[in-house]
């Protein structure tokens, strides 16, 4: 529903990942972070208040 | 003592504040006998031009009704805000942007296509769209400037005050007029209203299960008269909203739409109902939760009615 309401508001849905990760799965956490964040950075900064003005 | 001077504006608003404002019934009696009314383009002649006469801070406070969405209601709010000592947002669209805010899931250039060309009525073969300045025979004609964005009067000019509603209740308005008349006004930023709690708190309506299987929207069944309209499947925004309106609108069977804003301490409302909504679906299960939400057509529409303009978003990205 999250991902809806966003799509909605033009937010890719790239932007954003849910992800369930246990406190013992320290390994598969830093892999997911590291993907997100090179996932990010590919799509570059969101413009400020969805490049709209004011 | 002296009379209170008090000016009323409307910008982009569809008139149901000055309806709101007439609804206190013979109590305007009572505004009348400690105000002068100075500026009200609904009810008495005083043009642009004497507003603009007026000097600084000689207005004692002026209620402000309606978004922001063009250059006359910006340079209106800027001027009222000069000439007056206390603006007060009157109303959801200057408290938050309300339904003309749901403009900003589109922008000028949607809004005119569809408002001038494609609407099914509209007969404009030539394409004409407005323009803010038009050489005619006799002399130059100006529209303003239409923005992108809708704005709140808060996202434009220093507010002191805040009455909530779409329309504000008649009791809300009372609250706050009676406050200035008397002098007694709250600190700055406050939302006036009776209860700074959310609808709920309002609302006779009794809650237990909390657990939902389907939504539904308000045509599709006839709820229970006694039981939470939540927790019936209606999408209630009571536990999101701020309260103080009485709760009319779930005592005569139908959901809250948040009209009254975020609950005090709540900076995205929409995101605050959204929550809500999340915490009363009865299933663990992925798929089943994914139609549950499917029942949900309209997430910004619904939980963002009033406030997409003051939500931390703002707007939607139109790419």
């Amino acid at each position: 529903m999250l991902k809806k309401l966003l799509s909605q508001l033009g937010i890719e849905d790239e932007r954003v990942r849910l992800e369930w990760v246990s406190a013992s799965e320290g390994d598969r956490f830093a892999a997911i972070v590291d993907e997100m964040t090179e996932q990010v950075r590919k799509l570059g900064p969101f413009p400020r208040n969805g490049g709209g003005n004011g | 003592m002296a009379k209170l001077k008090v000016a009323l504006y409307w910008a982009a608003s569809c008139g149901g504040c000055e309806i709101a404002q007439l609804a206190i019934g013979e109590k305007i009696l009572k505004l009348a006998e400690a105000a002068d009314i100075v500026f009200w383009p609904v009810a008495i002649d005083v043009k642009y031009k004497d507003v603009e006469a007026m000097p600084d801070k000689s207005i004692d406070a002026c209620l402000f009704n309606g978004a922001i969405r063009n250059s006359e209601q910006e340079h209106m709010a800027k001027m009222l805000r000069e000439k007056s000592k206390v603006m007060i947002a009157f109303g959801s669209c200057a408290y938050e942007g309300c339904i003309p805010g749901l403009a900003n899931m589109f922008n000028r250039q949607l809004i005119f296509e569809r408002a001038y060309i494609t609407t099914e009525s509209t007969d404009n073969k030539d394409k004409v769209l407005p323009q803010t300045s038009y050489q005619a025979p006799e002399g130059e004609l100006t529209l303003p400037e239409f923005y992108d964005t809708v704005k709140s009067l808060r996202q434009t000019v220093d507010v002191d005050y805040v009455v909530p509603g779409c329309p504000p209740e008649e009791r809300t308005t009372w609250l706050a007029l009676e406050a200035l008349i008397q002098g007694k006004l709250p600190p700055k930023g406050t939302v006036i209203t009776h209860n700074a709690k959310a609808v709920c708190d309002d609302c006779p309506r009794k809650r237990d299960v909390k657990k939902v299987k389907k939504f539904y929207r308000t045509f599709e069944i006839v709820p229970d008269p006694e039981i939470c309209l939540l927790e019936q499947g209606l999408l209630c925004a009571g536990i999101a909203t701020r309260g103080g309106c009485g709760a009319p609108c779930p005592q005569a069977n139908m959901p809250c739409t948040g009209c009254y804003g975020p609950v005090e301490g709540v900076v995205d409302q929409g995101a605050h109902f959204l929550s809500a909504v999340a915490s009363v679906i009865d299933s663990n299960d992925p798929e089943e939760i994914q139609r549950i939400v499917d029942d949900i057509h309209d997430p910004v529409g619904t939980f963002y009615r009033y406030s997409l303009p003051d939500s931390l978003l703002r707007r939607a990205r139109i790419k």
